[in-house]
């Protein structure tokens, strides 16, 4: 289970990730409505993913992404933009976002995306889990 | 007329048909809204805002607004189908009903600009909503688009206005 940081302005969005990353077995610990926000809470709360929409008013996505690569440089952020013209794209990615999702936004995209950054870790678990169970079954 | 004002006059409509063909794709396939009917581009010296339109701005090597307007009752059934039967407080319901206006727009924008005159990005701002309905006329060296496409929920309105700078927030005219 992740603890993800939504980042969006629009509260439609917000609900709907909300209910897709409780569906796939997250853990919501925060919501912010611009990229200004996103570099309080991330502070604050040091989620292990953000969802980071791109166009938003006060600070876009990518600019409060390259300042919360500057705090941590291991922070998981998956860019979600309605615009996949590559500039804007290849701009977050070089800046240090894992991953992007080009909208409309769907529970499978969201899956897959958070798999590709996590498959290691996933894997690592699931490596540990094996070798839980074999213990259990030699106790 | 200055040349960036030229060229928004000439490319204007070839802005437009990705986004005319995103907006049919959207609904239907996305959202399962049949449209019925889609009238001929035209370029009219006034046009209508509804209310429940929403506004983006392009940046870039082109710059224009870009509105999309909704009637009522077909804002009401993308709200219906973009919810589905995730929870919504009820003080949050108008909030939500705006902002699913506002993403459907950013959705069909986002995902259709291109850019006709020398394949540079194109950057949008972020949707505003326009609460009151009102008439623009063509003045100055303004430009307007319109498309309408028809759907058995009600119409949406499809209106290209430049160039940007001319206006201020709102879609209201500059005093220049």
């Amino acid at each position: 289970m992740l603890n993800v940081l939504i980042v969006d302005d629009s509260l439609a969005i917000r609900i709907k990730m909300k209910n897709f990353l409780k569906k796939l077995g997250h853990n919501v610990v925060g919501e912010a409505k611009d990229g200004q926000e996103a570099i309080s809470l991330y502070q604050e709360l040091s989620p292990d993913l953000i969802t980071m929409d791109i166009s938003m008013p006060v600070m876009n996505g990518v600019d409060s992404l390259k300042k919360i690569m500057k705090i941590n440089f291991d922070a998981n952020v998956i860019m979600i933009t309605a615009n996949g013209q590559d500039g804007i794209v290849k701009d977050a990615l070089k800046s240090g976002a894992k991953g992007y999702i080009l909208k409309p936004i769907s529970e499978e995209k969201l899956q897959d995306s958070i798999g590709q950054i996590f498959s290691e870790y996933f894997c690592d678990q699931s490596d540990i889990l094996d070798e839980n169970d074999l213990d259990d079954q030699f106790c | 007329m200055n040349e960036e004002h030229k060229k928004i006059h000439m490319h204007t409509k070839d802005v437009l048909v990705p986004i005319i063909k995103r907006v049919k794709t959207y609904l239907e396939d996305e959202l399962g809204i049949d449209v019925f009917n889609t009238s001929d581009i035209t370029c009219p010296d006034n046009i209508h805002i509804k209310k429940n339109t929403v506004m983006i701005g392009t940046t870039g090597s082109i710059k224009l607004i870009i509105t999309l307007g909704f009637d009522d009752v077909l804002l009401n059934k993308l709200f219906e189908i973009f919810i589905g039967d995730d929870d919504i407080e009820d003080s949050d319901l108008e909030e939500v009903r705006n902002s699913v206006a506002c993403e459907v727009t950013n959705t069909i924008i986002g995902n259709a600009i291109d850019n006709p005159i020398d394949n540079s990005d194109i950057y949008i701002t972020p949707p505003v909503l326009i609460y009151e309905a009102k008439t623009l006329k063509k003045s100055k060296d303004s430009k307007f688009v319109f498309v309408t496409f028809i759907t058995k929920y009600g119409e949406i309105e499809l209106t290209a206005v430049g160039p940007k700078e001319q206006f201020e927030n709102e879609l209201d005219f500059k005093e220049i």
